[in-house]
């Protein structure tokens, strides 16, 4: 949002960083992914299946550290403020959030005219960044469910249950797909509500650029 | 003994032509689909000779096209495989016996009282109408199956309908088809199955299982499904002569193409292979001559568990998603909507929220939560 500054102890550099590794992995995996769904061009099926595998495994690592990063990283936890407080509360709706799920709701939805008190982090945006992880998990799953060369892992019953669950390879496959397709629809809407309202959040995400207020405590 | 069975057997083979060296290397292919070396192929011979006499075979067929049937017998010579299973002491196999009526029916009864056989099913179980879908004999089919399993050494469940209901399974499966080892297990007759799919079976792999229970004298190696793992245990693609050609991104586009021509990679075209687990690529059909792949049709998954309703339409890459209300959808017809409506939702959403003057720096806060405001207004905290 607007309306207040955007310091750097809102995205501490490692969160900068798994957040860059993060978007890079997307990329790479969801043009890969297409092109091994449908090979739109002649020439590349090998290069892709490789970059696909290695960002898949970037991504896994990435994510499993962003998830021990919310509990050993202090960050910012309200809006306009230099205080920190533990990650993880950015991630699960906290005491001010409380009642203001469906509000977020009604004010995206033009139901509403004046934009809702919250944390840092919005209700509907904590919900849906938290989904984004067994999200992660899930198609990380069905993509190893699908990967022949797991066959010969020890683990390969874990995956295997799944294949029988689903009724076989080429559901898992179509499962993989449109898991994919989730992660698209939220990247969507989360780089459209990002910068809708300024683009400070994003010159602090990614280019560590902080935006000031001249209202904020830090400036009277 | 087993100088009487090897005369006799050399002398079956011998009026169908196929002479004892001929025998013997057919033996050494079977050692090595086996997995095992080719210095087997005389203990292979043995096994078959003296197996020929000591094993009958109970061959019953079920809710069928008999194309199973027609596999074995495809041969234009007689090949080595029809040969070694005719010799085998075959009690019943009602499409090529010349018994018929109850005569051919007590030689069920008979076998099954004496025991020490192997049992091979064709065609899926119909459990539809009370298994009245199929009857043979007065009854319904499948009671031949359940009374041919109890004093079964071994059950081979041949081609994917008799695996787990096949194309007769596909939906609806008016039929209420299902496979052998859910309908045994169904009426309480746990035994371990063989179960070899695709449609139809390949006779090769019939010879190797019985060969193999002849010769160790228990059932092959099986992963969870019931499948030989030496026979199933890795993809199609994984073994493909055009793998290469899928590397380099070198694909069929169309049929009756240069592409075509120069044997790229049938992948855009609905090839299967990918998610198909058999060895078709370098055990072959037909004598070894060809298969699917080789002879230019992209692999349609028929080795596949629920093979048509999950591998049809055979020339796409992936099977439809039916929609409530709109029926088969192609999964990337599917997604490309879903991106498309959530872009020119978001483009609506863009256009309002510029007319409500929120673009760049959004709503005014509110001061109070809408809950505290409502609580207030009703008397609050009193």
């Amino acid at each position: 949002m607007s309306g207040h500054g955007h310091y750097r102890e809102a995205h501490p550099l490692p969160l900068m960083l798994s957040h860059w590794s993060n978007l890079i992995s997307m990329i790479v995996l969801v043009f890969t992914g297409f092109y091994i769904h449908f090979p739109f061009f002649a020439g590349f099926m090998g290069a892709a299946r490789s970059l696909h595998f290695f960002f898949m495994y970037l991504l896994l690592v990435t994510i499993t550290a962003r998830i021990i990063m919310a509990f050993t990283v202090k960050d910012t936890n309200q809006m306009g403020t230099k205080d920190r407080d533990w990650d993880w509360k950015n991630w699960i709706p906290q005491a001010e959030n409380r009642h203001q799920l469906i509000e977020t709701a009604k004010y995206y939805l033009f139901m509403r005219k004046e934009h809702v008190i919250s944390a840092k982090n919005g209700a509907l945006q904590k919900i849906a960044y938290l989904a984004t992880i067994p999200l992660t998990y899930a198609i990380a799953y069905a993509g190893f469910a699908i990967y022949t060369p797991a066959h010969q892992w020890g683990i390969w019953p874990f995956f295997e249950a799944g294949l029988t669950a689903v009724g076989g390879d080429m559901n898992m496959r179509i499962i993989h797909y449109f898991l994919m397709w989730a992660i698209i629809l939220f990247t969507m809407i989360h780089v459209y509500l990002a910068n809708i309202y300024g683009v400070a959040p994003t010159k602090l995400m990614f280019f560590w650029i902080e935006t000031e207020d001249p209202h904020d405590r830090y400036h009277q | 003994m087993a100088q009487d069975a090897r005369g006799e057997v050399y002398d079956l083979l011998a009026a169908r032509g196929v002479s004892r060296r001929d025998f013997l290397k057919y033996c050494g292919s079977v050692a090595a689909l086996l997995g095992l070396s080719e210095m087997y192929a005389p203990q292979i011979a043995a096994a078959v000779e003296s197996g020929a006499k000591l094993k009958p075979v109970l061959w019953i067929a079920q809710g069928l096209c008999t194309g199973c049937t027609e596999s074995m017998a495809q041969s234009r010579t007689p090949d080595v495989p029809t040969v070694v299973l005719d010799i085998l002491s075959v009690n019943y196999w009602e499409t090529v016996m010349a018994s018929a009526g109850s005569d051919a029916l007590k030689a069920i009864t008979e076998t099954v009282d004496k025991g020490g056989y192997i049992l091979i099913v064709e065609g899926s179980i119909m459990n539809g109408a009370n298994g009245n879908t199929l009857r043979v004999g007065g009854r319904p089919g499948r009671e031949d199956v359940k009374e041919a399993a109890k004093n079964a050494d071994a059950i081979i469940a041949v081609g994917s309908c008799a695996v787990d209901g096949g194309w007769v399974k596909a939906a609806p499966n008016p039929a209420g088809a299902t496979g052998v080892s859910e309908y045994l297990a169904s009426v309480g007759i746990s035994k371990p199955i063989i179960n070899l799919p695709t449609c139809p079976v390949n006779p090769e792999w019939i010879v190797a299982m019985i060969v193999d229970v002849l010769l160790v004298g228990k059932l092959p190696a099986l992963d969870s499904k019931g499948r030989p793992t030496l026979i199933y245990g890795s993809t199609i693609h994984d073994n493909c002569p055009r793998r290469g050609h899928f590397e380099n991104g070198e694909f069929v586009e169309k049929f009756g193409t240069v592409e075509e021509k120069k044997q790229f990679c049938l992948y855009k075209v609905g090839c299967k292979g990918p998610q198909t687990y058999t060895n078709c690529p370098y055990v072959r059909w037909n004598d070894r001559v060809s298969w699917c792949v080789e002879s230019g049709s992209p692999c349609i998954g028929c080795g596949n568990f629920n093979w048509v309703d999950n591998d049809a339409p055979f020339l796409t890459r992936t099977s439809n998603v039916k929609l409530p209300g709109i029926g088969g959808v192609a999964p990337s017809t599917v997604g490309a909507v879903l991106g498309g409506a959530a872009a020119v939702a978001l483009g609506v959403h863009a256009v309002v929220s510029g007319t409500q003057g929120r673009v760049g720096k959004g709503g005014p806060p509110e001061t109070e939560k809408a809950y505290d405001r409502k609580k207030a207004a009703k008397g609050g905290d009193k």
